[in-house]
């Protein structure tokens, strides 16, 4: 989908202004094609500036207030994917899933700064988001199960190892079309995983967007009369919205990654009596 | 009925329809975990957990409605 069929939903950017100015040249082209790209790119280059300056001549007992607050994000995030993986398993894909919601987490707040956008208002971006976790995903199952016990998952486990002798390899050879039909719909299902994570948040902070616009538009037309440049901050209970539907947005997806890699993980269910 | 006319009914009135199924469910989904997190207040973190993958799945199919009404829209042209 193109951006400019969907921009005159959206309060105006500093991006789209300078393309306005400046018309058709290269640059105003240029800038109006990476738009979503440059703003994601100041949501990154703020983490990592916040990164650099948390761990910059750190203390053992935090005394700073930046490293204070970073220390208790993280601590946070550990324990929110800890509760999904487990505690081993957790630490293992922290980096990722913690990435993932602070990163989503700023793209959603952007979009309530002034003269900024948000980038996950564009389906380019959420889909590019939801490919990264989807292709993690088979990675971890792949290298986690090995090819045979990712192809064997995937079929829905035929191998069934708690029975022994001839009915075994009978109950194989009779269940072996729903193994198969078993597997059609496990491969349907992890390419509708994509789809509906990037679609999910795409969606969600568009209507954000496009409800903090129709209310700014509202609170302008209150004054339009006395042609007053500013209008009657109407937006402020909506961006009280946009806060909760953001923070919550960010953590739906960084949990439903988690989900998704715990189910390609191999099982430890099975105790030996 | 044309095209425009066609769309533009039934734009607002599909997602009004699929917003109220997804109500309902959200409703049920939610009491249903209140009540059981008010039984069990030491439960309450696993429970929150479950509730929002929970809600993620319905709240989705509103927004499926809404992206297709969103893709539609730019379908209607305006008529001066």
């Amino acid at each position: 989908m193109s951006g400019s069929e969907s921009s005159s939903q959206e309060l105006a950017n500093f991006i789209g202004i300078t393309v306005k100015g400046l018309g058709d040249s290269g640059l105003g082209i240029f800038l109006h094609r990476w738009e979503n790209v440059i703003f994601s790119l100041i949501a990154v280059v703020f983490l990592s500036l916040m990164a650099y300056f948390a761990q910059r001549n750190r203390s053992f007992v935090p005394e700073r207030r930046l490293q204070n607050m970073v220390e208790v994000l993280v601590e946070s995030l550990s324990n929110f994917v800890s509760g999904v993986l487990g505690e081993k398993e957790g630490r293992h894909y922290l980096p990722y899933i913690g990435t993932l919601f602070l990163y989503i987490l700023i793209m959603n707040f952007m979009g309530m700064v002034p003269g900024m956008k948000s980038p996950t208002s564009s389906l380019n971006t959420t889909v590019a988001l939801a490919l990264c976790t989807f292709i993690y995903v088979q990675y971890t199952g792949i290298r986690r199960l090995g090819m045979i016990g990712y192809l064997d998952h995937m079929a829905g486990s035929p191998r069934m190892p708690e029975e022994k002798g001839v009915f075994k390899i009978f109950l194989i050879l009779l269940f072996i079309p729903i193994h198969i039909l078993l597997f059609i719909i496990h491969i349907i299902g992890e390419f509708v995983k994509p789809v509906s994570l990037s679609l999910r948040l795409f969606g969600n902070i568009t209507g954000e967007d496009a409800l903090l616009y129709v209310f700014v538009m509202l609170g302008l037309s209150m004054f339009s009369a006395w042609k007053s440049p500013v209008g009657f901050p109407l937006q402020i209970p909506i961006m009280f919205l946009s806060l909760i539907g953001g923070a919550v947005q960010a953590m739906v997806f960084s949990l439903l990654s988690a989900v998704y890699i715990s189910m390609m993980l191999p099982h430890h269910e099975e105790v030996k009596h | 009925m044309d095209a425009n006319t066609a769309l533009a009914l039934s734009l607002p009135f599909g997602l009004a329809i699929a917003a109220l199924a997804s109500a309902f469910a959200l409703g049920r989904a939610v009491s249903a975990a209140m009540d059981a997190m008010a039984r069990q207040p030491e439960a309450a973190p696993k429970i929150q957990v479950a509730m929002i993958i929970g809600c993620a799945f319905i709240e989705a199919l509103t927004i499926y409605a809404f992206v297709i009404a969103f893709l539609s829209m730019a379908k209607i042209q305006a008529v001066h």
